[in-house]
């Protein structure tokens, strides 16, 4: 999740238009079934019957949006209910000193969500338990429900009791800090941001006793640490809106150290993040680095000993903040000493920088300093320290179950939580597709959910202790495989699903099927390592007979299709199930396997290595609005070259000039990207309307020629003749025509073996004439090109 | 189009007059109408008459003109027929020479002459005033992003607009966007057929898609004539039907007319039987290519060993300006109707099917028989003039 989403989010407009988990919550709220509604009636009247009605806080209204959320679950929401009327009379009376209302409901939005997730013990059995804690930042998208669990508002589950006036004490303490914020805060956004980090940071107050939280004494020390924390997000900001009486709000309690700070911040905040920059790749160590630095500053009374030892451990908020630092705010204070410092290491790279900077000096439509990077030698330095990001692409027949397997995997390596998992059960169920909740984890569509079937790709990340992987999930049905070759495109390698149920894996492989047209294809985009996940074993009682089957009939077919040998592996799994994806089997249920699981083995596949010193090239993959601040996104992978802040870009077809404002790289801002990079480009100086999926990107010194005929080589599938074509390239899907057959080629050698030839068999090399029909291609030399008619594809090639 | 006059010696000459009804009429006279034929027909010409004092007077004079074709232009998309050349006949306003172009109109005869009227050129005649109902279809050919909206005559196939928006593909955890723009989308299309296809005077509407976007913009069409009380398209319903095709190009629409959905309802129309030919020709060439050839030279040898079964030409080898080409056309069709067992087929090059063919060279050939290497001796042409290539590089 970018951080400019987490600003987003904080937004309170946005969120309301924006934000989805909680838009689903509250649709999900107004579709209430009938069934639902009986139910909810009952269990509103059991409800009143444990608690009585003498309650005045608690209105009809705040008990079924409590049902609701646990599900008509009577038990839970009584606790949850007595839990939070304690809570809230206190929170009350501070309440009456906030004059934001926008803020307040900001928090009741949340106060009313929060519960579950903190209950104690909830998250012991996922994935999250187990992840250390400097990751979890990444792991915790705030405008997902998790992002709630900080809120601190405890509850539900009952089990602890005792909780309760910890909480209470809690809540009165951030109340406190809270009302002193907001009578400061005047744009919505900031107090947003501010109020959240607030609210984050109480999380680890429960560790200090209710007790001396009470006393105004040790009060104050956690009142300069928030102030801190937003002087930190003000330094790392600073084109953002700011409220300057944030500044001195903490001097009031006045401890020594806060003037301290106050008196020499930038060049603190210089040397600080000087430091940061130089690693921004690895930013775990420095949040750590940071934080050291400053706590160690803080207040040196007792209460700063706690308080750093309660802060010892980088928590999520601080990683959050952190990545916040690297936004752009940042990188502009750091623009001075980037380059200074590469020109240190070696004059040879000031010299190539030096280069690079005469090509940029064209007249640039928005002035976005451009920092001169030698983005091929900041690339090796970085190297090293980063895990390479790989992108795979999960291909095979439709219904073979890689949506499934692909949710089932992003599931139980954490990056999707239990309650959306739940959410899609209770959903899919309403539906009569109960098998397809995991799915729907990446099928998002309305359409896509009704019908069961993938349409479009869908992109998500996860990561291993030894990887990034990047998943592109293409659709299996015939009719979407423009989709499909735009997500083969992107990828590295891919892994493809076989149905292993009775008749399916046949149907898949027969003329018709897509197992065969998939792997070809993927092999004609340049994927040369492919991972056979043979799906829906269990179905199978886990037959080794069928898996070998299987297996030997893939085998021969691949090796037909171009894959080496040491190229392809199989893996038996069960997408539904989950057995041997993330993790193994149960004991005794494949005794003849002992292979890796799925994700062990994705771990084996390597990136292929990139031409990063080349000009630039990305196809647009899509095309966006980023955001309040970006106007312009567009995403894709870049194919060739790299690309840096405040380059200009021009699109082809087309002569439109744009310039990089902005980089993300797998949703991390960075000042550069190299080939291979999923990214994000953020412009400025051009109109949406100038970019279309499927154009190309390219540095505004080395432009693409687009093409309206050319030459390419092709491998046939189908016979050929002249004849009406579809030209695919990535995401790029237009019209053409086979003017000429040109010469069929021999296999072997590449020499010619006929010349002009009447028509082209199925499975022959040949060279052909192609005429655009539209506007032309951008298409050059050794562009992978697929050629499709009639809903087939009939031959792939390369651009001559 | 109705037959007038027809005047035609026996040599082959002569002159024929038409009387165009509709749009389609002028495809008909393009196919006609050729490079040093002569045309008459009726024309609005500035007169600049000089009185005896050197002032100068300018007026718009109606008067009939006769011309010596030197071009022909037509313009599909507006059903209208532009003629250059140069005044063959001399009135009191115009000289011999003079240039003009003629702009033939709906509903006023024209009259075409030519030195010889072959049995193409008179068959188009007939053709163009056959006066069977005629069947227009309209057709959308869409993919996600981009729709065709077309109107199919029975001669041709008219591209009334294309609709080409970017659409933000699904990302994880926003879908807002996406489902905005398809909205958008369809909203464009629906209104694009309300404008440019004349739904109440239709067969039949096709929405043809991959997937299953046809089906999602039937039902928002019919939601939209609802909401706003549209009465002409909530009456046209059973008109459209959705038919699949696996992309949203022009040329999609070779697919969407063999589907068996669309040949149930237009079976006997005469695009309809093109596309058909075309589709078993593309088949017999995969199944049993030594029946079905291509190319000028292959089947006129063919024609020769008097194995065509089927002709198919496309009319664009008609309109050619070389009369050496156009008669060689000729004769071969004229020769396999001759021979009695060969059926002849006259594509329209602006119907899909045409386009298809015109790929092919706009010739192509169904045999009887098989017959191999008909095109032998062009690849001992190609070598000899390999081997030229090299001497002269010798040299």
């Amino acid at each position: 999740m970018s951080r400019h989403k987490i600003v987003r989010t904080m937004n309170l407009a946005d969120e309301l238009d924006d934000f989805d988990g909680e838009d689903d919550y509250y649709e999900e709220d107004e579709g209430m079934s009938p069934a639902d509604k009986a139910r909810m009636a009952n269990s509103l009247r059991q409800v009143r019957e444990v608690i009585g009605d003498d309650i005045p806080t608690l209105t009809d209204g705040k008990i079924e949006e409590t049902l609701w959320y646990y599900y008509f679950d009577v038990e839970r929401t009584i606790t949850y209910l007595l839990n939070q009327v304690g809570a809230s009379e206190k929170k009350k009376q501070k309440k009456a000193a906030v004059p934001e209302p926008k803020a307040r409901e900001y928090f009741t939005t949340i106060s009313s969500i929060s519960p579950e997730h903190t209950s104690p013990g909830f998250w012991d059995d996922t994935p999250f338990g187990s992840i250390p804690p400097g990751r979890r930042g990444e792991l915790l998208p705030p405008p997902s429900p998790i992002g709630f669990r900080m809120s601190g508002l405890l509850g539900g589950s009952g089990i602890q009791p005792a909780k309760t006036s910890k909480l209470a004490a809690l809540a009165k303490a951030r109340n406190k800090a809270k009302a002193e914020k907001a009578s400061d805060t005047t744009s919505s956004g900031t107090s947003g941001t501010a109020v959240s980090l607030l609210d984050r940071l109480s999380k680890k107050k429960p560790d200090i006793p209710p007790a001396t939280r009470e006393t105004p004494a040790s009060a104050a020390p956690t009142v300069p640490n928030i102030s801190k924390l937003e002087q930190l997000v003000e330094k790392t900001t600073p084109d953002l809106p700011k409220n300057e009486p944030v500044h001195n709000t903490p001097s009031i309690p006045g401890p020594e150290p806060d003037t301290v700070l106050k008196a020499a911040p930038s060049g603190f905040a210089k040397s600080m993040f000087g430091k940061r920059i130089d690693e921004t790749v690895e930013f775990k160590q420095e949040v750590t680095d940071t934080e050291l630095i400053y706590f160690s500053i803080a207040p040196t009374q007792k209460a700063a000993m706690k308080a750093k030892q309660a802060f010892d451990v980088p928590s999520p908020d601080d990683v959050v903040i952190a990545a916040q630092s690297q936004s752009k705010g940042i990188s502009k204070v750091s623009k001075g000493e980037k380059p200074s410092s590469s020109a240190i290491t070696s004059i040879q790279k000031g010299v190539e920088a030096l280069k690079v900077a005469d090509t940029s000096e064209k007249p640039v439509p928005a002035k976005i300093p451009r920092n001169k990077l030698d983005v091929v030698a900041e690339y090796e330095k970085s190297k090293s320290k980063r895990k390479e990001n790989a992108n795979l692409v999960v291909i095979g027949h439709v219904d073979a179950g890689k949506s499934t397997l692909m949710g089932r995997l992003l599931y139980d390596s954490g990056v999707v939580d239990e309650r959306t998992i739940q959410k899609y059960k209770q959903e899919a169920e309403k539906i009569g597709k109960s098998s397809f909740a995991l799915a729907w984890v990446l099928d998002q569509t309305g359409e896509e959910r009704a019908r069961g079937v993938t349409i479009d790709i869908a992109v998500n990340a996860f990561e291993t202790e030894r990887g990034r992987f990047t998943i592109l999930d293409a659709p299996g049905h015939r009719d979407f495989i423009p989709n499909m070759i735009a997500g083969a495109a992107q990828a590295d390698f891919a892994v493809l699903v076989i149905d292993s149920s009775p008749g399916e894996f046949e149907a898949g492989f027969n003329v018709r099927g897509q197992t065969k047209e998939h792997a070809l294809l993927v092999r004609s985009m340049g994927v040369q390592r492919i991972i056979i996940a043979v799906n829906k074993l269990d179905l199978m009682h886990w037959d080794q007979e069928r898996f070998d089957e299987i297996k030997q009939q893939m085998s021969q077919f691949l090796t037909t299709a171009g894959f080496q040998a040491k190229n392809v592996s199989f893996i038996p799994c069960s997408g539904l199930t989950g057995d041997n994806i993330v993790r193994k089997p149960a004991d005794g249920l494949v005794p003849w396997y002992s292979g890796p699981t799925l994700v062990e083995e994705l771990e084996t596949a390597k990136p292929v290595i990139k031409a990063i010193e080349k000009p630039l090239r990305m196809t647009i993959a899509d095309v966006y609005r980023g955001g309040v601040t970006n106007p312009v996104t567009i995403s894709g992978r870049i194919e060739i070259g790299n690309v840096q802040v405040g380059d200009l870009l021009v699109v082809v077809p087309g002569d439109e000039k744009a310039t990089v404002k902005g980089i993300e790289v797998d949703n991390q801002a960075a000042e550069w990207a190299v080939a291979g990079n999923n990214v994000q480009l953020h412009l400025a100086g051009i109109e949406m309307e100038y970019l279309k999926i499927g154009d190309v990107v390219c540095r505004a010194d080395s432009p693409l020629m687009p093409l309206k005929e050319f030459e390419a080589k092709i491998l046939a599938f189908e016979s050929l003749t002249p004849m009406m074509i579809d030209i695919h390239r990535g995401r790029l899907n237009a019209s053409g025509r086979i003017t000429k057959l040109v010469a069929t080629l021999d296999k072997g050698n590449g020499s010619v073996t006929k010349k002009k030839p009447r028509y082209i068999g199925p499975g022959s090399l040949a060279v052909v004439n192609i005429a655009v029909t539209g506007a032309p291609l951008p298409l050059e030399k050794g562009s992978k090109i697929v050629l499709r008619a009639d809903g087939l594809t009939v031959a792939a090639g390369v651009v001559e | 189009m109705r037959l007038i006059k027809q005047q035609v010696e026996r040599d082959g000459s002569g002159t024929v007059t038409l009387y165009p009804e509709e749009p389609e009429d002028m495809w008909h006279a393009f196919n006609l109408i050729r490079v040093s034929d002569t045309l008459r027909a009726s024309a609005v010409r500035r007169i600049v008459s000089e009185s005896s004092t050197g002032s100068t007077s300018s007026s718009r004079v109606h008067m009939n003109l006769t011309i010596t074709v030197d071009k022909v232009d037509f313009d599909s998309q507006a059903g209208q027929l532009h003629i250059n050349g140069r005044i063959s006949e001399e009135n009191k306003y115009v000289k011999i020479g003079a240039h003009h172009t003629l702009d033939l109109e709906l509903n006023r005869n024209f009259t075409v002459g030519k030195a010889e009227w072959d049995s193409v050129s008179l068959g188009v005649v007939r053709e163009a005033c056959d006066p069977a109902e005629k069947a227009e279809i309209g057709a959308v050919v869409l993919h996600e992003g981009l729709a065709n909206v077309c109107l199919i005559t029975e001669h041709m196939t008219v591209l009334r607009q294309r609709i080409d928006v970017s659409i933000p593909r699904k990302r994880t955890g926003s879908i807002t966007a996406f489902e905005k723009s398809m909205e958008k989308f369809y909203e464009t299309i629906y209104q694009s057929i309300l404008r440019h296809l004349p739904i109440a005077n239709l067969k039949v509407i096709l929405l043809a898609s991959p997937g299953f976007l046809a089906e999602s913009l039937q039902k928002y069409i019919f939601a939209e004539a609802v909401k706003t009380d549209n009465k002409v398209v909530m009456g046209a319903k059973p008109k459209f039907v959705t038919v699949h095709c696996s992309t949203g190009h022009v040329h999609a629409l070779n697919e969407v007319l063999k589907s068996p959905a669309v040949i149930a309802r237009l079976a006997d129309t005469k695009y309809a039987k093109e596309t058909k030919a075309m589709e078993s020709f593309f088949k017999m060439m995969q199944t049993d290519e030594d029946k079905a050839w291509y190319g000028p030279k292959e089947v006129e040898r063919a024609i020769e060993k008097g194995a065509v079964a089927t002709l198919l030409v496309s009319n664009s080898l008609f309109r050619s300006n070389d009369m050496q080409e156009r008669r060689r056309y000729v004769r071969m069709v004229e020769e396999v109707k001759a021979s009695g067992a060969g059926e002849v087929m006259i594509l329209s090059s602006i119907h899909e099917s045409g386009v298809r063919l015109d790929g092919l060279g706009g010739v192509a050939a169904m045999l009887l028989f098989p017959l191999q290497d008909l095109d032998e001796s062009d690849e001992e042409e190609a070598a000899e003039e390999a081997n030229d290539a090299e001497d002269n590089e010798n040299l």
